[in-house]
């Protein structure tokens, strides 16, 4: 499967870049190889860990990838994906409350309405 | 339409979206960005569940991030088709979000010169939350919001130009 970038992913990763949210090392050591699994899904272990990849709330196709103590803030990292024949990478966020939570899902939901509507910027594929 | 004709034609309405959209009017907020953000619920289930959340929210804060997320959502729906951008390499994300960022920071000066976020939230209709959140993140600024800034503050095209608009 291919692993699709939105516009909303590279703007999500420009804002946690520019906060230091983490570095290059962590993008390149653990951020991106954990995507680069998506290629393969549902085949890897890794997402039947409930910890690392889980539904994202009841949004249909919509699940969240997640990081624990990312970056010297050690903060939780959450990339929200939408699986169909392509994993489409949606916005990257860190984890804020439930609240902020609540908001990120009608967010993603949104999205996801939008990719499925076929109303939305690619940025390229990761390989 | 006036504000109470806006305000008469959701009375008499019907279901959550309007409701919410009445209360939204009432709470003072513009009636453009109300109007946009009904019509998009409407269609995207999401959205709708923001102004449920913006609905039953006390705290302020929080609430003006609802409204932020409403107007970013607003904007995605406003795309009609599907469009493919440059690819951009992680290594350069880090300089593309200070050229970004220092853009974005020379129009918030012009912006505070020609009396400030409340009155540019004024002038285009975009809620001052949403306008707050684009100063300070490094996203790429929407073309939209550019010309609506520009367009409130007779700025120039030069004034706004910026290669990572979208």
């Amino acid at each position: 499967m291919d692993i699709i970038l939105t516009q909303w992913a590279l703007d999500t990763y420009l804002e946690l870049v520019r906060s230091r949210v983490f570095d290059a090392q962590e993008y390149k050591m653990q951020i991106r190889p954990d995507v680069l699994l998506l290629r393969d899904y549902p085949n890897d272990s890794k997402f039947g860990v409930q910890k690392f990849w889980s539904p994202a709330g009841s949004i249909p196709g919509g699940f969240k990838m997640k990081w624990h103590q990312v970056g010297s803030g050690n903060v939780q990292l959450r990339l929200g994906v939408g699986v169909w024949s392509d994993a489409i990478l949606c916005e990257g966020y860190v984890k804020r409350g439930a609240k902020a939570e609540a908001r990120k899902l009608a967010r993603l939901k949104t999205h996801m309405q939008l990719v499925v509507k076929g109303r939305y910027t690619k940025c390229g594929k990761i390989k | 339409m006036t504000q109470d004709s806006t305000v008469n034609n959701l009375r008499e309405s019907t279901g959550i979206e309007i409701e919410i959209g009445y209360k939204m009017i009432c709470a003072g907020l513009p009636r453009e960005f109300v109007t946009s953000a009904v019509k998009v619920a409407f269609e995207f289930e999401g959205v709708c569940d923001l102004l449920k959340l913006w609905d039953k929210e006390e705290d302020v804060e929080e609430r003006k991030e609802i409204l932020a997320d409403i107007q970013d959502m607003v904007d995605d729906c406003a795309s009609q088709k599907q469009e493919e951008a440059t690819y951009i390499r992680f290594d350069d994300l880090a300089q593309i979000a200070q050229d970004v960022t220092k853009f974005k920071d020379n129009l918030r000066l012009i912006v505070e010169q020609k009396g400030g976020i409340g009155a540019l939230a004024q002038k285009t209709g975009i809620p001052q939350p949403s306008l707050s959140r684009f100063f300070n993140s490094a996203s790429m600024p929407r073309r939209v919001t550019l010309l609506k800034i520009s367009k409130a503050l007779g700025l120039t095209a030069v004034d706004i130009a910026t290669e990572w608009a979208r």
